[in-house]
């Protein structure tokens, strides 16, 4: 018996074959003993295959939300809290790099403020001042209308400090001792070596953290709500 | 059961309706997997496997017979478990008995009408089919379960795995006709109606 006649009887037991092809099957099994016996025996296989108990599942096999890693769904404004918090503390360490880098550079502002007597260091404290500090400047202005020095002197880059270091520059530009703009010069930088006013504003910070630090915390809160409700 | 519109509501993950589907094939789908691995433990481990990866990939059902297409599912979930099997051999913890023999666990439970000796006889021959399945190749054994144990179709079980309808007919008569070779060698187990005759040359 080949490989052909074994897949044309398999095939017939389960009355796969083309009507010709069984009625052609069918005379060579009446005719051939051995066919017949081959084709007892496949059934009788099938047979006890079939018979086989079929078992019952040993537990149930029903899923669990958590087996299927599905969350609970969130409100539709959970994104937006979630992007502001992420920017809040993405603002907040850029304030920080800003700030340690502007009072790097402030606390090098002398170094280049002795030497050219109107380097970049100073252009910017310059700006800072004007930007952050501009009630100061009349103030100073008004006092010290004579003196060359005057513009150079109202340049206080620290905007807490605006007033009193105006004041302050006044007094010295009044002091007859302190007339030479070299020494006026390092009175300032060096006031401003001692307390470096940061970039960022504290203030800023501040709310950048709360809103970051709030932030997460409503998301937290957002979220076990919406996992109690789901359940 | 509506069978079409809870694969409908699970395909836009309504776990509710999954499991309703789950409760109706779970003994099917567990049933596929004892007779591909031959243990109550993994195939109970690979069903649900089998189940959690259907749900993750309904919507990639596309209609059909839904049974087939969770069979393909249970099959790779026990070629998986095979393959880890493969890679971490592990020796069975069954309890040996006084002789050394390895001791089975009763497998036959499905009459409670039947009487010590039927279960003894039922547990036995039970045990001599799983054992010839066992040795079969894997293709073939997946095809001969489908196909006979499942009472699947042949072109359900081509759809299924993936396979051209000859290669169907080709692997469950080759299969069939190695089962009935292992089987001779329990012809005393069998029942006198299912006794094999010897002798047949395949060439």
């Amino acid at each position: 018996m080949n490989q052909r006649d074994l897949e044309l009887l398999s095939a017939y037991l389960d009355g796969q074959l083309k009507p010709s092809e069984s009625a052609h099957l069918e005379s060579r099994l009446n005719s051939d003993p051995q066919l017949a016996s081959v084709l007892t025996d496949l059934r009788a296989t099938r047979n006890l295959l079939r018979k086989l108990p079929a078992r019952k599942a040993p537990r149930n096999f029903t899923l669990t939300r958590k087996m299927v890693g599905q969350n609970p769904p969130l409100p539709r404004a959970y994104p937006w809290f979630r992007f502001a918090s992420a920017l809040a503390t993405l603002l907040l360490f850029f304030s920080f790099g800003v700030n340690t880098v502007g009072r790097q550079m402030t606390s090098q502002a002398p170094v280049f403020g002795m030497g050219g007597g109107g380097g970049a260091s100073e252009d910017s404290t310059e700006l800072f001042s004007a930007q952050e500090a501009p009630a100061a400047a009349p103030a100073a202005a008004t006092e010290a209308p004579a003196e060359t020095e005057a513009p150079i002197l109202e340049m206080a880059p620290m905007p807490t400090q605006m007033s009193t270091e105006a004041a302050d520059a006044a007094r010295i530009v009044d002091t007859p001792v302190a007339k030479n703009a070299g020494e006026t010069e390092n009175a300032v930088a060096e006031d401003q070596f001692q307390s470096p006013a940061p970039l960022v504003p504290s203030t800023w910070q501040i709310a950048l953290a709360a809103i970051a630090i709030g932030g997460a915390l409503f998301m937290g809160l957002v979220r076990q709500i919406s996992a109690r409700r789901w359940k | 059961m509506n069978e079409q519109a809870l694969i409908t509501d699970a395909q836009g993950g309504n776990l509710d309706a999954f499991n309703t589907l789950i409760l109706h094939y779970q003994d099917s789908v567990f049933n596929t997997a004892l007779r591909i691995l031959g243990d109550e433990d993994q195939a109970a481990d690979a069903s649900q496997e089998a189940f959690i990866s259907a749900f993750k990939s309904i919507s990639s059902f596309r209609g059909g017979s839904f049974k087939g297409w969770l069979m393909r599912t249970v099959t790779n979930a026990c070629y998986d478990e095979l393959r880890r099997q493969k890679r971490r051999p592990t020796t069975p913890l069954e309890p040996d008995t006084e002789d050394g023999e390895e001791m089975d666990s009763p497998r036959w439970l499905a009459d409670p009408n039947m009487t010590p000796d039927q279960k003894a006889e039922a547990d036995e021959v039970e045990h001599a089919i799983q054992h010839c399945l066992n040795n079969l190749p894997l293709e073939f054994k997946t095809v001969v379960v489908m196909a006979d144990i499942q009472g699947m179709d042949y072109t359900e079980v081509a759809a299924s795995i993936r396979v051209p309808l000859g290669t169907i007919k080709s692997r469950l008569a080759r299969a069939r006709l190695r089962l009935r070779e292992c089987l001779q060698g329990f012809a005393e187990l069998l029942p006198a109606s299912y006794r094999l005759e010897d002798g047949i040359n395949v060439s």
